[in-house]
């Protein structure tokens, strides 16, 4: 069982798709879909070989390429995809995506197949202890509901516990299903309709045509009490990665990293989950630009204070407060002799 | 640069550059001291081709560097999963690939001497019966074709009903985009989802350290050779000098920190006759050795140490077996109950008492306390007191303070 192998490689996809087409194809069409799914320089190495018949794949009439494979092509399922299918059959969370039927139609399929690994194979030494409930039925069902709203642009109501224990009760529509590995946790980053901003007499109005504001909250799935699939959708797409860049601060978070006891490396892949930007300043200071919004920046002040003296924060000045409130406060209730 | 190939033979060489560019991304070409500039300059190349997308060029007075810029907040994929999708092929490779799996669609039985003739008959395509032959035999291994005895001759075929199955079966195709993003051999995840023309649109994950899918290899390694229970020989290049050393070892499980997505095969070594942690990344090769006799004696003995594990150290500065850490922090209540529960939540199987009002108590009995400090440090703030039995960390917990009042002039 091959991980690196040319029958998972890009290039047989990209084939694989020209090949089902039922069309007959140009060159023009089959560049373009090279330059859509392929490597930047995939059109220099696949292009003469299909112009000269090196692969010999398709039937040429005229400039028109003609695939020679039936159009039901199916790739079959590897024995490497087929022991990864068997070891998520032991995954607590797969009860979320397939109801009994399903595990059992899986399970025997797959009845003589060797798991690639068994959950206690592995151990997570640092996961939060409060995971979500993924075996209980509401659980479940909220879940669902949620998956299918989500993909298909569908609004929801939602009966929510808030953190601080107060019930709220919204419309949202889930945008995506955020799964945190260290909290063992789902959440959905969720687009609510914002309040229309109030005129001059202190009046709401709705907006255009061009459909409604919306701002993102992330709400725990765990803490969804009911959810009710709605029927109306959302009247025009909304640009996510958008408003999560818009999240971030103008001013990001501006570290020096002194290289001891291997304090960069460590620092690198710590931060790793983050869109950041490292600069080498002298033989072992360097620089690191890390962006993120309000709602990590709890989080990452404390993982930041996790590594102690050997980062500095240079910027923002809202973070340095933060690290440097906590400092005085630790001084203040335990001063150093 | 007229011998340059988008596609490699080897995923070990392009490991170590993606990894130094993701996890870096500040080194020069200067920087790259082991390499020649001209393997560099391909191996920027290949990586400026393959991710084009994510490539950021910056240019600072040494020269100019790229480096990787991956905002895990806005992946619908990890990125690098495109470095296993470049294994070079031969022509007949590629050609063979989707002839032999088209004519075998149908759930036909045939021998090699039957596909080799109606390639050509079929599809106008001419080979060798041995090149035929080695490539169905290939197939059978990786499972994409059947290979059975009909009479005294072995025909091929190909099952596709489970392909089909997982096709009208959304659930599955939602599970795959979920544990591609999110599990373990994610990537085998894409592979399976790329095959089936489904994508992910719907997860996002948090805390997604992409990096470490190029370690999967040798994690599949390790797995082979913790299922076989056998030993394993492992060349292993340090992190920190860049060192090579060997090891041998009984591999016994993955330890998988969530929070650096980090991992390391704790393995039991014969001669040191103690429990070690390899960080996956550092593993060049996996080398299969003789079959482990103790292994079930091994897992149990492990099962009964892990209790005394904070991270991945099995051995603190003084050497002793097991040290105490007792910590005392203020946390108002009904406020401040978070901190509690973070307390609870985090402490990894440490005792958290209600002291007094606002005062709480969390202890803890490791084998390695030194460990812990990252995670007491969080709590800077709200110490009212750090005992620990082996003194070091409790010194260094102190100094780490001063300096820092120092650095942030407190």
């Amino acid at each position: 069982m091959e991980l690196f192998s040319e029958i998972y490689s890009c290039y047989y996809q990209v084939l694989r798709h020209l090949l089902c087409s039922q069309d007959t194809l140009t060159i023009q069409d089959i560049r373009r879909q090279i330059c859509g799914e392929g490597f930047e320089e995939s059109l220099l190495s696949i292009i003469p070989k299909l112009e000269d018949g090196t692969w010999n794949l398709f039937e040429k009439d005229g400039k028109l390429y003609r695939s020679r494979l039936s159009s039901s092509f199916i790739t079959p399922v590897s024995d490497l995809e087929k022991g990864y299918l068997k070891a998520l059959l032991a995954d607590p969370r797969i009860g979320l995506f397939l109801e009994k039927e399903q595990l059992e139609a899986l399970n025997k399929m797959l009845a003589l197949v060797a798991p690639l690994w068994r959950p206690e194979q592995f151990y997570y030494f640092d996961r939060f202890v409060d995971s979500d409930p993924y075996e209980d039925e509401n659980y479940r069902n909220c879940f669902r509901t949620l998956l299918q709203a989500q993909k298909q642009n569908r609004y929801v109501d939602i009966d929510y516990t808030s953190p601080n224990g107060s019930r709220v009760h919204h419309h949202y529509i889930p945008a995506r299903l955020e799964y945190s590995v260290k909290n063992d946790k789902f959440r959905i980053l969720a687009l609510k309709p914002a309040q229309p901003a109030k005129d001059l007499h202190g009046r709401r109005h709705r907006q255009g045509q061009t459909g409604e504001r919306m701002k993102l909250e992330i709400l725990n799935v765990s803490r969804i009490q009911s959810v009710k699939l709605m029927q109306k959708t959302l009247s025009s797409p909304v640009d996510l990665d958008a408003m999560i860049q818009r999240s971030y601060y103008k001013e990001p978070l501006r570290l020096r990293i002194v290289n001891k006891r291997n304090a960069l490396e460590r620092a690198m892949l710590h931060f790793a989950n983050y869109e950041k930007n490292t600069t080498k300043i002298d033989e072992d200071t360097y620089e690191c630009l890390i962006y993120y919004n309000k709602n990590m920046e709890t989080e990452l002040l404390i993982e930041v204070m996790s590594f102690g003296p050997m980062l500095t924060v240079l910027e923002n000045e809202r973070l340095l407060s933060d690290l440097k409130a906590r400092l005085q406060r630790q001084m203040r209730i335990v001063p150093p002799e | 640069m007229s011998d340059f190939q988008e596609l490699v033979k080897s995923f070990p060489k392009t490991r170590e550059y993606v990894r130094d560019f993701f996890v870096y991304g500040f080194k020069t070409r200067d920087e790259f001291k082991d390499k020649s500039p001209r393997t560099y300059d391909n191996e920027r190349r290949r990586l400026e081709s393959w991710l084009g997308d994510y490539v950021r060029k910056d240019y600072v007075s040494s020269g100019s560097n790229i480096s990787l810029a991956i905002d895990s907040n806005l992946l619908d994929t990890n990125p690098l999963f495109r470095v296993w999708k470049t294994k070079s092929f031969t022509d007949n490779d590629i050609v063979l690939h989707f002839l032999i799996l088209d004519l075998l669609q149908d759930g036909a039985e045939l021998t090699v001497e039957e596909i080799t003739g109606r390639l050509l008959e079929e599809y106008e395509a001419l080979f060798d019966i041995q090149t035929v032959r080695r490539k169905c035999n290939a197939y059978e291994k990786e499972g994409l074709l059947n290979k059975s005895k009909s009479g005294k001759t072995v025909v091929f075929s190909i099952d596709n009903s489970l392909a089909l199955w997982i096709k009208s079966n959304e659930g599955v195709l939602d599970a795959l985009a979920f544990y591609q993003m999110a599990g373990i051999f994610g990537i085998v995840g894409n592979h399976l989802s790329e095959q089936l023309d489904y994508y992910n649109r719907t997860f996002r994950v948090k805390h997604s350290f992409c990096v470490h899918t190029l370690e999967e290899e040798i994690l599949l390694d390790l797995l082979a050779a913790m299922n076989q229970k056998i030993d394993v020989h492992l060349e292993i290049k340090s992190s920190k000098n860049g060192t090579l050393n060997t090891a041998d070892c009984t591999p016994l499980q993955i330890f998988i920190s969530t929070r650096s997505g980090r991992r390391f095969l704790c393995g039991y070594v014969k001669k040191g006759k103690r429990f070690t942690c390899y960080r996956l990344d550092t593993i060049k090769t996996v080398v299969p050795l003789d079959q482990s006799n103790e292994y079930e004696e091994l897992l149990a003995r492990l099962d009964r140490n892990r209790c005394y594990l904070w991270g991945v150290s099995f051995q603190g500065n003084d050497r002793s077996r097991l040290n105490r850490l007792t910590m005392t922090i203020q946390a108002l209540e009904p406020s401040e109950q978070y901190i509690v529960e973070r307390l609870k939540c985090e402490g990894r199987g440490g005792t958290v008492t209600r002291i007094e009002r606002n005062v709480y108590q969390y202890e803890i009995e490791v084998f390695d306390c030194n460990e812990i400090l990252p995670w007491i440090r969080t709590f800077t703030g709200r110490i009212l007191s750090l005992k620990c039995t082996d003194k070091s960390v409790e010194q260094r917990f102190y100094r780490d303070l001063q300096t820092m009042y120092q650095m942030y002039q407190i």
